[in-house]
């Protein structure tokens, strides 16, 4: 991953304090440690509000992440072998069904499913000790786990889990 | 306190006074350690509640303790106090069992971080605290070891032992020597360079750190001191090993100590290599998956013994190391038993570590059987893996263990047994090939399990080490996974996955009486005598820990993350959900 991973979808992004927001989310993980990490200025955070409860029901001014292989079936595949040569199966499970890290393919998220809040999510980290890897992978590495992640079709019924026979 | 004095002096009187372990502990009604003595045996000289009674044992109290992880652990109780830790957040409760309904005298929450959360390869855990010196000692998922005031609650010190950042967190009760304070971490997963630590008991300050692989140096090895039995060549702790593997090689340290006061010998065992992909560290990878005897004073390694060398399978060796005296063909035996994950269990001379017997107490089909001359298994090599391997099928017993390192077992000098579960799950193990990153996990695997032979998942045994042979065992549904407990009532106790705590005759394994505790059992019994004179037995009930626990759709908590049900225990969810209650039974 280069530096120009980090040129257009971010671009777009809010402006913002970047720094801060990085600690505020949580990241405990190898922002600094990787020699594969970004150059440049850090992304400013991609925040989605549609899941959150805006104070006095106004939504703060927000920009947009755009992920640039949404759907993109080739990228799909090159994230599914990139979640596993990043390790993260070692925490969410093969197939990201989950194990120590909560199952990534059953369309329930803690913070939001939307790509920009997947993307937040593997940028930053998460407060519970999800690393943040966007120090590691890059904007585009990032995106590319977002769209395998994207990809995963959660079951019919899910509700529902019955134990007697039908 | 004169009741209880009187209690006591008329119980010792009725004791048999042979048979006793070193470092058995004295029939005082109290457990202040985790497995009660020294020794590790989970054994009560208490009578009251025998086989002719335990039919009539009842639930006397409860408590939630509001914490929906895996309850691994015991309570404590010392004088009229019942000490229970928590899983993350780590609090711990102090109730007065001298009032009815035993209120709290107080509670410590500490402040933990939640990064643990993601570190914690097998939820966030917690083995329990010990009582010296009138401090309640215990350790924090983020890696430090505290000690509280065990009148006041007030804390006395809170030592970083640990770092997160690296892979490493603290699930380990401590066992504490003297005024050393022994620890270590958990983070096999993690790649960690595994280690174990003395702390001082009255300031917190660390005295000694000894690391299980690498240099002699490191694992504070003094060449004229160490005596292992077979092999252990000068730096052996890194020939075992590709150039710098050693270094992130696992080797951790999170299941149960015990000591020998008359030898001054420390106990431990080791978890697995890491990664799991095995073709990344040719070698013997010592010292992993071995027992290690240390001095605890400065922690000189003494000897060693490696259960399972070039660990391809996950055989962590951190189950319980229970000190016995046994009578082995006509001679009496100063012993060492473990059960292994590999599905061996081992009796070793514990003065020396040599290997006297090593049969398998459950499915085994990775080695055909320990040689005794030279202390190595005959493994099987159609069942070595490795990235090169592809996926090896249907290895036994699977990766959780014949019975997982956190269900210690219990030994009876009444009896001359030991009482364990089991599991009963074979594996299937595709290694791949993994990259260190640090603060991530570090394992190159994927393996689904698969039930054993018999139509039953679990079992709770009877065992004779001295002959390596099983006495009885009474077949459960599902994996079992909670600790042991024998008193000389000869009565065994052990809790279920499906959410059972039952009392059995200690010597035919029929069931006395059971009750359904309202989440799966996976802690560890415990029995006292209390303010009333009355025989007690305590457990806690919540499911959870390790990664067959994590699996399934009884996880309630978290409506962004449904589980669907696993294949090997897909009833499991029927009977049990999570939940953490302190149970107390009694007459």
């Amino acid at each position: 991953m280069s530096a120009d991973n980090l040129s257009s979808p971010l671009a777009r992004a809010v402006a913002g304090p970047p720094l801060l927001l990085a600690l505020l989310l949580g990241g405990c993980g190898p922002h600094a440690a990787s020699p594969s990490a970004a150059k440049g200025p850090a992304p400013p955070p991609a925040v989605s509000y549609e899941s959150h409860v805006a104070a006095g029901g106004l939504t703060p001014p927000g920009g947009e992440l755009r992920n640039p292989h949404a759907g993109d079936k080739a990228v799909a595949a090159s994230g599914a072998l990139l979640f596993t040569a990043m390790n993260c199966d070692g925490c969410h499970g093969a197939g990201a069904a989950g194990a120590v890290g909560p199952n990534l393919g059953d369309g329930r998220w803690r913070y939001g499913g939307a790509d920009p809040e997947v993307f937040s999510s593997i940028f930053y980290g998460r407060p519970k000790g999800m690393p943040g890897f966007g120090g590691a992978l890059g904007a585009d590495g990032v995106w590319t786990l977002v769209t395998y992640i994207r990809s995963l079709a959660p079951p019919d019924n899910l509700p529902t889990e019955s134990f007697e026979k039908q | 306190m004169r009741m209880i004095a009187a209690c006591l002096s008329a119980a010792v009187l009725t004791l048999p006074v042979a048979g006793f372990a070193a470092g058995a502990a004295a029939e005082d009604g109290q457990w202040t350690m985790p497995a009660r003595d020294y020794a590790a045996t989970r054994f009560s000289p208490l009578t009251q509640i025998n086989a002719v009674n335990a039919p009539g044992l009842h639930p006397v109290w409860s408590f939630s303790t509001g914490v929906l992880a895996g309850h691994e652990g015991q309570p404590l109780v010392v004088g009229d106090t019942m000490y229970v830790v928590t899983p993350w957040p780590n609090v711990l409760y102090a109730f007065d069992l001298s009032k009815e309904g035993y209120p709290l005298r107080w509670k410590y929450r500490p402040d933990v971080s939640a990064n643990a959360i993601g570190v914690s390869c097998c939820d966030t855990i917690n083995r329990g605290a010990f009582y010296a010196d009138g401090k309640i000692i215990y350790n924090l998922l983020d890696g430090h070891t505290v000690a509280v005031d065990a009148k006041s609650g007030r804390e006395l010190w809170n030592t970083q032992v640990a770092d997160v950042a690296n892979g490493e967190t603290v699930t380990i009760a401590p066992l504490v020597v003297k005024d050393r304070v022994i620890i270590g971490a958990a983070g096999g997963e993690f790649g960690i360079y595994g280690w174990v630590k003395a702390l001082d008991l009255a300031s917190g300050k660390v005295v000694w750190t000894a690391h299980n692989i690498g240099p002699d140096a490191d694992m504070l090895i003094r060449p004229a001191d160490f005596h292992p039995p077979y092999e252990g060549a000068s730096d052996s702790g890194v020939s075992g090993w590709p150039p710098d593997g050693w270094r992130t090689g696992g080797a951790p340290v999170w299941g149960w100590m015990s000591y020998d006061p008359e030898l001054d010998l420390l106990f431990y065992g080791t978890g697995n290599a890491a990664p799991y992909n095995a073709d990344q560290r040719p070698g013997d990878n010592k010292w992993t998956s071995s027992v290690l005897a240390r001095r605890p004073a400065d922690g000189t390694l003494v000897w060693a013994y490696q259960f399972t060398p070039h660990d391809s399978w996950d055989f962590d060796a951190t189950g319980a190391m229970v000190l016995a005296e046994l009578n082995i063909g006509g001679k009496p035996v100063k012993a060492l038993v473990h059960f292994d994950k590999n599905g061996f269990a081992y009796t070793l001379e514990r003065a020396t570590g040599k290997l006297l017997v090593a049969e398998p107490y459950v499915k085994v089909n990775w080695a055909k059987s320990v040689d005794l001359k030279t202390g190595r298994p005959l493994i099987d090599p159609d069942k070595l893996t490795g990235a090169s391997r592809g996926n090896v099928k249907d290895i036994c017993p699977c990766l959780e263990g014949g019975v997982s390192p956190a269900s210690p077992p219990a030994y009876s000098p009444h009896t001359h047994l030991f009482y364990s579960s089991t599991n009963n799950l074979c594996m299937d193990y595709a290694s791949k090939r993994t990259s260190y990153l640090k603060g991530t996990p570090f394992m190159g695997i994927e393996n689904p399990y698969h039930p054993g032979p018999g139509g039953y998942l679990g079992t709770f045994m009877a065992w004779d080490a001295a002959t390596g042979r099983k006495v009885w065992e009474n077949h459960e549904p599902f994996p079992n996974w909670s600790g042991a407990l024998v008193t000389a009532g000869d009565v065994a106790f052990y809790g279920t996955l499906d959410g059972w705590f039952k009392s059995v005759d200690a010597r035919t394994g029929k069931v006395l009486s059971k009750f359904k505790v309202g989440s799966g059992v996976v802690g560890n019994p415990m029995t006292y005598r209390g303010p009333d004179g009355k025989q007690y037995v305590a457990v806690y009930a919540g499911i959870g820990g390790d990664w067959l626990l994590l699996a399934g759709d009884y996880r309630s908590d978290d409506p962004a993350d449904v589980r669907a049900p696993a294949d090997y225990v897909p009833e499991l969810a029927r009977h049990t959900s999570q939940g953490g209650i302190i149970w107390i039974f009694g007459l």
